[in-house]
């Protein structure tokens, strides 16, 4: 069996605040991440960040993996920082991350990406993140 | 022995799938998997944009689906952009995204079928932007 890749992605609006990642850009409703058949571990976490840049201050982001298709409990992984000097003008490009892993699954079961910000408030963030299975 | 196919498009609107067809002075190349060609083993994927939209924030990901793909749609996640409308007078600060990279990537295609390949941007509109990709296919 190749590897299976499947999406979630959502809008943090607040600080310490967990937020689940429900859509996939025009899907809408893409309903519960279910472990694909046959899979038998997450072995990478691709994620990626995009701040509005709206508030003067500086943040940190990290992802929370929970849910009955892991059957070793939630995990948690920084995927990264923003922070902005003056509300006016800042922009930016990036890649996402690749995070190596070895976490094993459950097969049919759903698991439920939630992500936050973390230290202050920088404005309305984007988080988006893929499990590979394999 | 690698086969390589690169395709690109404009998306200029956030969460509005679009197909990645053309290939700069190419219109419409092949999108068939090569003979002989079983996995997609390397992906470059990398986007621009114009920043031409305040409070904006978006991440671009990656749809790879069609008959060729084995194992249903694969969504990838590859970047992530943001801007502030600059001030009167201001400089702009250049939006240069270094391209995403993913190898071993494995996903299994059947040789002789189509791949449709598309991406969007998710989020919060961030303006015109760019999307291209190259598949890199072997066994």
């Amino acid at each position: 069996m190749g590897k299976l890749y499947r999406t979630r992605e959502g809008a943090i609006t607040a600080v310490d605040t967990k937020t689940q990642l429900t859509t996939v850009g025009s899907e809408t409703a893409p309903g519960p991440l279910l472990v694909p058949a046959g899979a038998k571990r997450i072995s990478m976490i691709i994620a990626a960040l995009a701040a509005d840049l709206a508030v003067a201050a500086d943040g940190t982001f990290f992802i929370r993996l929970e849910g009955p298709g892991l059957p070793e409990g939630p995990e948690t992984l920084a995927i990264g920082a923003a922070g902005t000097q003056v509300a006016t003008g800042g922009s930016y490009a990036n890649p996402a991350i690749k995070i190596p892993l070895d976490i094993p699954v459950t097969v049919a079961n759903e698991i439920l990406i939630f992500a936050e910000n973390t230290g202050e408030d920088v404005g309305t963030e984007q988080v988006g993140v893929t499990l590979v299975f394999d | 022995m690698s086969k390589t196919i690169t395709v690109e498009a404009d998306i200029n609107a956030a969460d509005t799938r679009t197909n990645l067809t053309a290939q700069g002075s190419v219109t419409a190349p092949s999108l068939v998997v090569p003979a002989g060609q079983t996995k997609i083993k390397g992906i470059i994927a990398v986007a621009s944009h114009d920043g031409a939209a305040d409070d904006g924030g978006a991440l671009f990901f990656l749809r790879l689906g069609g008959n060729a793909v084995l194992g249903g749609e694969q969504v990838i996640i590859f970047g992530g952009a943001g801007n502030q409308t600059v001030q009167t007078g201001s400089d702009a600060a250049p939006n240069v995204m270094i391209p995403f990279m993913l190898e071993d990537v494995d996903i299994d295609v059947r040789p002789s079928d189509s791949i449709n390949i598309a991406a969007e941007f998710a989020g919060v509109d961030i303006g015109d932007s760019a999307v291209i990709v190259t598949l890199i296919y072997g066994k």
